[in-house]
C-alpha cells in the first residue's frame, strides 16, 4: 500500500456549553508513505484537531480515518494504531514519564511488550538516531528543552513507527532548539525513511517538506509543493500565518515592481532572486 | 538622566545546584528614561538572572542596582515599591493567573500597592482601554478566555501598578502571528500613554529590529555588546560566533553584497530593504 | 530556597553500590535499620557507625552530599537529643534548674539517640544517592509482587506508576511553583510578612495556578501515555532484567556479618 495514513470525509465535532462546533470539517487527505508532510495553520484552525485524529487519540464524528488499512474506530486495534503512527506534542516536559532519559525511552517498547534485549537495542538506536545517545544516564529537567523534545522523539520512534506526527514541537523552543528538532526529522526521513507530518504555525519550518497543507477554520484551504505555496503571501497572511522575512520581502519588492519569484525561501535563493532581478533592470 | 543604572552586578547561585546555572559576572550599564532597550542573549547567557534583579526578586551578590539614582536596595523593607516601579512581565505570564474574575485578577497587582475604592476602578479602566480587554469580560473567569486573550489581562496585570520601567521576558513566545502583532502594539501603546521606559528579552531579531533603540547583547554571564541596533547588527559575525543570529534580511543583504552587488549591507528591516533596493535601481536608471 | 532540595536524588558515579541490585539495597537498607535499633550500648552504636561510615566510604558519593541532608533534619535532630537530655533518669546530676536536671546519662542518651538518628539519615541517603528513583520504583515494584497472589497486580503497578511519575514531575513543579511565586512577587505580592492567617492567604495566588498547571500537565502526560501504547501495565515487559549477581552475594554476607557482630557486642560488652 502506498499510503500510511487515509482520511475519507471526516468530519470531528466537539460539544462546548451545549453548542456543537466542527474543528475538523470533512476533510478527505492521503499522506504518502515516507513522506515529509507539513501542516500549517494559526491557532485554532483545527490543526491540532487533526493531527489527534491521525493516531485515533480523536475519534471522527463522520469519517473514517485509516492507518495502513486499519480503521481508527475499531478498538482491538487500538495500540497498533497507535504504534504505526506515534504521536510527539509541544511540551516536551509533559511527555517524559522516567527520571532517567534511556528509561523514559524504553517506555514505549516496554508497553509493547517487546524483549528485554530487543528493547535495549531500539532504545539504543533510538537514541543514536536524535544524537542523544551520550545524554542517555542523565535526568530530563536537566537537560535543554531542544533536547527534551529529541528525547521525547527518541521515546516514539523506539516503537519503530511507520510515521511520526509532530504537533507545535517547536512552539516552546528557542532557535537553537528548533533548528535542532526541524534538522532531527529530516535525517529519520532519510536515514529510517519514517513518514513525517509536521504541525506548526512557523512557514520556514515547511522548507524541506515534500507537501504543505494549509488549514483555516477547519478546511484545507491550500495543499501542494513548498515552492507554490509560498507563491501565496496574500492568502498566507490573511489567515493569519507567519511569513518570513525573505518571503514578506520578495513579496513586497515584486509590489513595488521588481521582477523577482516569491516562492523561495533560504537567504541564498532570495539574494539571488534579487540579484538576477537587479541585473535584468541594469540590461 | 539615566532612569535605571546597574554597576558591578555579580550574581552566582548557591552551591551546585543541579540546575541549569544562569549566573551574572561583574554587569555595568545605564539606561536613559524613555528609551526602549532590547536584551538578547541564548538560554542561559544570565539574562533572567539579570532582569530579575531589576525589579529586587533577586539580590546581587555584589553590585548595585540604581533607579532615579538611588539604590534599590536601600532600605529592603520597601522592595516590594520597587516592585511597583519596575514591573516584570515574565514568560508565558497566563500561568500566574488565579482570580475568580478578569477584574480581580488585574485588581491584585495595584491592590497590594495599597489603591482602593475610586482609584482602583479607575486605574483599571485606564489600563483595561490600553491593553485592549472589553469591559464585558471583566466580570468573566480569567479561566474561560482564549490564550491570547489570558496574555492579555496577565499583562494588564502588571501594567495596571503603572511601572516607569517594565520588563518583557519574551511577550510574545508560544503566541500566533495575529497575538505576537497585538502583544508588541500593547507596549508600544503603554509606553506611549506613560512616557515608560522599556526593556524586552526576545529571541527574535526581526522583532528586535523593529522596535528597538538599543540592544543589550549577553553571553556568558557578561555583556558582549550594548548599543543601537544598527551598532550591534552591524556586527553580525561576533552575534553569530556566540550563537546569536540577525535579522534575515540583514543575511540576505551580506549575501548580496558579497556576489558583488554594491548594497550597504546594514539593513534590518523589510522597509529599510526596499528602501535600498529602489535607491540602488534607482541609481541603476540614472547611470 | 525551593531548588536547594536535593533529598533523594541519584548521584551518578561507579561503586559496587551503584551496581549492587535495587532490591537487594532494599532489603540490606531495611537490615541495616534493625541492627542501628538494635545497637543498644555504646561499642554496638560505635560498631554501627564504623559500619554506616564504611558503606558511605564505599559509595563513592561525596561525603558533603551526606551532611546537606544532615543538615535537612538538624532541627529534629537536636530537639531529640534536647528532649533526651533531660530524660536520662541517671544519678549523676550535672546541672540543675527549676524541675529540670541533666545527668551523665542523659548526656549520653541524646548522643546516644543523635547519632541513631544521624546513622538512619545516612543509610536512607545511601540508598537513595546510589539508586535512580526508577529503580526504586522498580525494586518496590518487585519486592510487593508477591500480593498480586492476593489479587492486588494492578495495584502494586499503579502504585509504581504513580511513584515513577511523582519523581519525574518533583523537579519540574518545584521549578514551576518558583516561577510562579516570582510572578506574584513582581505583582506586590508579600510572601514574607503578616501572621500565620496572612501568610496562608498570601499562598492562594500561587497555589491556584500550581493546581491549575498540575491539572494541565497531568492530561497532556495521560495523552503522551496513550501515544506509547500505555495500557494500564498489561503485558508490560521491562528493559532492564534485575538479576542478581556475584555482587549482590557479597554484599549480603558482609551486610549479614555485620548485624550479627552488633548482636554479639550486645551481648558481650
Amino acid at each position: 500500500m502506498d499510503n500510511i495514513i487515509e482520511l475519507k470525509n471526516v468530519t470531528y465535532e466537539y460539544t462546548e456549553e451545549d453548542k456543537v462546533y466542527a474543528a475538523v470539517k470533512n476533510i478527505s487527505l492521503d499522506i504518502k508513505r515516507g513522506s515529509f508532510t507539513v501542516i500549517l495553520g494559526h491557532n485554532g484552525s483545527g490543526k491540532s484537531t487533526l493531527a489527534k485524529l491521525l493516531n485515533g487519540l480523536n475519534k471522527p464524528t463522520f469519517g473514517d480515518v485509516m492507518v495502513d488499512g486499519i480503521n481508527t474506530k475499531s478498538e482491538e486495534d487500538e495500540l497498533k494504531v497507535k504504534s504505526l503512527v506515534g504521536m510527539v506534542f509541544q511540551n516536551p516536559d509533559n511527555q517524559l514519564i522516567a527520571s532517567i532519559v534511556e528509561e523514559d525511552v524504553a517506555f514505549g517498547p516496554e508497553n509493547l511488550g517487546l524483549e528485554p534485549s530487543l528493547i535495549r537495542q531500539r532504545v539504543d538506536e533510538a537514541l543514536k538516531a536524535v544524537d542523544m545517545y551520550d545524554f542517555k544516564r542523565s535526568t530530563p529537567h536537566r537537560l535543554s528543552g531542544g533536547q527534551k523534545q529529541r528525547i521525547a522523539i527518541a521515546g516514539i520512534i523506539a516503537m519503530e513507527p511507520a510515521c511520526l506526527v509532530l504537533d507545535e514541537p517547536t512552539a516552546m523552543l528557542d532557535p537553537k532548539g528548533r533548528a535542532e528538532i526541524i534538522e532531527t526529522l529530516i535525517r529519520l526521513k532519510e536515514q529510517k525513511g519514517i513518514t513525517i507530518v509536521l504541525i506548526t504555525h512557523y512557514m520556514e519550518e515547511a522548507e524541506n517538506a515534500d507537501r504543505v497543507i494549509v488549514m483555516n477554520d477547519g478546511e484545507i484551504i491550500a495543499d501542494d509543493k513548498p515552492k507554490e505555496i509560498f507563491k501565496c503571501v496574500k492568502k498566507l497572511k490573511e489567515v493569519g500565518l507567519d511569513v518570513p522575512q525573505t518571503t514578506e520581502l520578495l513579496y513586497e519588492l515584486k509590489e513595488k515592481g521588481f521582477k523577482v519569484n516569491t516562492n523561495v525561501i533560504s537567504v541564498e535563493l532570495t539574494a539571488k532572486e534579487i540579484a538576477k532581478a537587479l541585473n535584468l533592470e541594469e540590461k | 538622566m539615566s532612569i535605571l543604572e546597574v554597576r558591578g552586578l555579580t550574581h552566582s547561585y548557591s552551591g551546585n545546584t543541579p540546575f541549569v546555572n544562569d549566573a551574572v559576572s561583574n554587569v555595568s550599564f545605564s539606561i536613559e528614561k524613555g528609551e526602549i532597550i532590547g536584551i538578547i542573549g541564548h538560554t542561559g547567557s544570565g539574562k533572567s538572572t539579570l532582569v530579575q534583579h531589576l525589579n529586587g526578586l533577586l539580590k546581587p551578590t555584589e553590585g548595585t542596582v540604581l533607579l532615579e539614582n538611588e539604590d534599590i536596595w536601600k532600605s529592603p523593607k520597601e522592595i516590594r515599591k520597587i516592585r511597583s516601579k519596575v514591573g516584570l512581565v515574565f514568560q508565558y505570564p497566563e500561568y500566574q493567573l488565579f482570580e475568580e474574575t478578569v477584574y480581580a485578577d488585574i485588581a491584585f497587582g495595584p491592590k497590594n500597592m495599597g489603591l482602593e475604592g475610586e482609584e482602583l476602578e479607575n486605574r483599571i479602566e485606564e489600563i483595561c482601554k490600553i491593553v485592549g480587554v472589553k469591559p464585558e469580560y471583566l466580570e468573566k473567569s480569567p479561566f474561560d478566555l482564549s490564550g491570547g486573550e489570558k496574555r492579555r489581562v496577565a499583562i494588564a496585570g502588571v501594567l495596571a501598578m503603572r511601572p516607569e520601567v517594565i520588563v518583557f521576558d519574551e511577550p510574545t513566545a508560544g503566541l500566533d502571528p495575529r497575538g505576537r502583532e497585538d502583544v508588541m502594539q500593547i507596549i508600544k501603546d503603554y509606553r506611549k500613554a506613560y512616557d515608560a521606559t522599556v526593556i524586552i528579552i526576545s529571541h527574535s531579531m526581526e522583532d528586535m529590529a523593529q522596535t528597538v533603540d538599543k540592544i543589550l547583547v549577553m553571553n556568558k554571564g557578561k555583556i558582549e555588546m550594548f548599543g543601537s541596533v544598527n551598532e550591534v547588527f552591524s556586527k553580525g559575525e561576533k552575534l553569530l560566533e556566540i550563537g546569536l543570529n540577525v535579522p534575515v534580511v540583514t543575511k540576505v543583504f551580506s549575501k548580496l553584497k558579497s556576489m558583488g552587488i554594491p548594497v550597504n549591507p546594514d539593513v534590518f528591516t523589510v522597509e529599510a530593504a526596499i528602501k535600498e533596493l529602489e535607491r540602488l535601481r534607482e541609481g541603476d536608471k540614472n547611470a | 530556597m525551593l531548588r536547594d532540595i536535593t533529598f533523594g536524588q541519584y548521584y551518578q558515579a561507579k561503586s559496587p553500590i551503584h551496581s549492587a541490585d535495587p532490591r537487594i539495597k532494599m532489603i540490606l537498607m531495611i537490615i541495616f535499620i534493625v541492627f542501628i535499633f538494635l545497637s543498644s550500648n555504646m561499642f554496638a552504636l560505635l560498631f554501627s557507625f564504623v559500619s554506616v561510615a564504611l558503606v558511605i566510604a564505599v559509595s563513592k558519593v561525596p561525603i558533603k552530599l551526606y551532611l546537606k541532608n544532615m543538615k535537612a533534619i538538624l532541627p529534629i535532630l537536636i530537639f531529640t537529643a534536647i528532649i533526651n537530655l533531660f530524660y536520662g533518669d541517671g544519678s549523676t546530676v550535672l546541672v540543675e534548674f527549676w524541675k529540670l536536671s541533666i545527668t551523665t546519662e542523659g548526656v549520653f542518651k541524646a548522643i546516644f539517640m543523635a547519632t541513631r538518628i544521624m546513622l538512619l539519615i545516612f543509610i536512607s541517603s545511601v540508598l537513595t544517592y546510589t539508586t535512580t528513583p526508577n529503580d526504586l520504583t522498580d525494586a518496590i515494584e518487585s519486592l510487593l509482587s508477591p500480593l498480586r497472589f492476593l489479587g492486588l497486580k494492578n495495584a502494586v503497578h499503579t502504585l509504581a506508576m504513580m511513584m515513577t511519575i511523582a519523581l519525574r514531575f518533583i523537579p519540574t513543579l518545584i521549578e514551576e511553583a518558583e516561577k510562579i511565586m516570582n510572578a506574584q512577587k513582581a505583582r506586590g505580592a508579600d510572601l514574607e510578612s503578616g501572621g500565620i492567617i496572612e501568610r496562608v492567604k498570601a499562598l492562594i495566588p500561587i497555589l491556584i495556578p500550581l493546581l491549575i498547571s498540575s491539572v494541565r500537565r497531568a492530561y497532556e502526560l495521560a495523552e503522551a501515555m496513550e501515544c506509547r501504547c500505555y495500557n494500564g501495565g498489561e503485558g508490560k515487559t521491562r528493559m532492564k532484567q534485575m538479576k542478581l549477581k556475584m555482587l549482590d552475594l557479597y554484599l549480603s554476607v558482609i551486610t549479614v556479618l555485620m548485624l550479627l557482630g552488633v548482636i554479639l557486642i550486645n551481648i558481650i560488652l
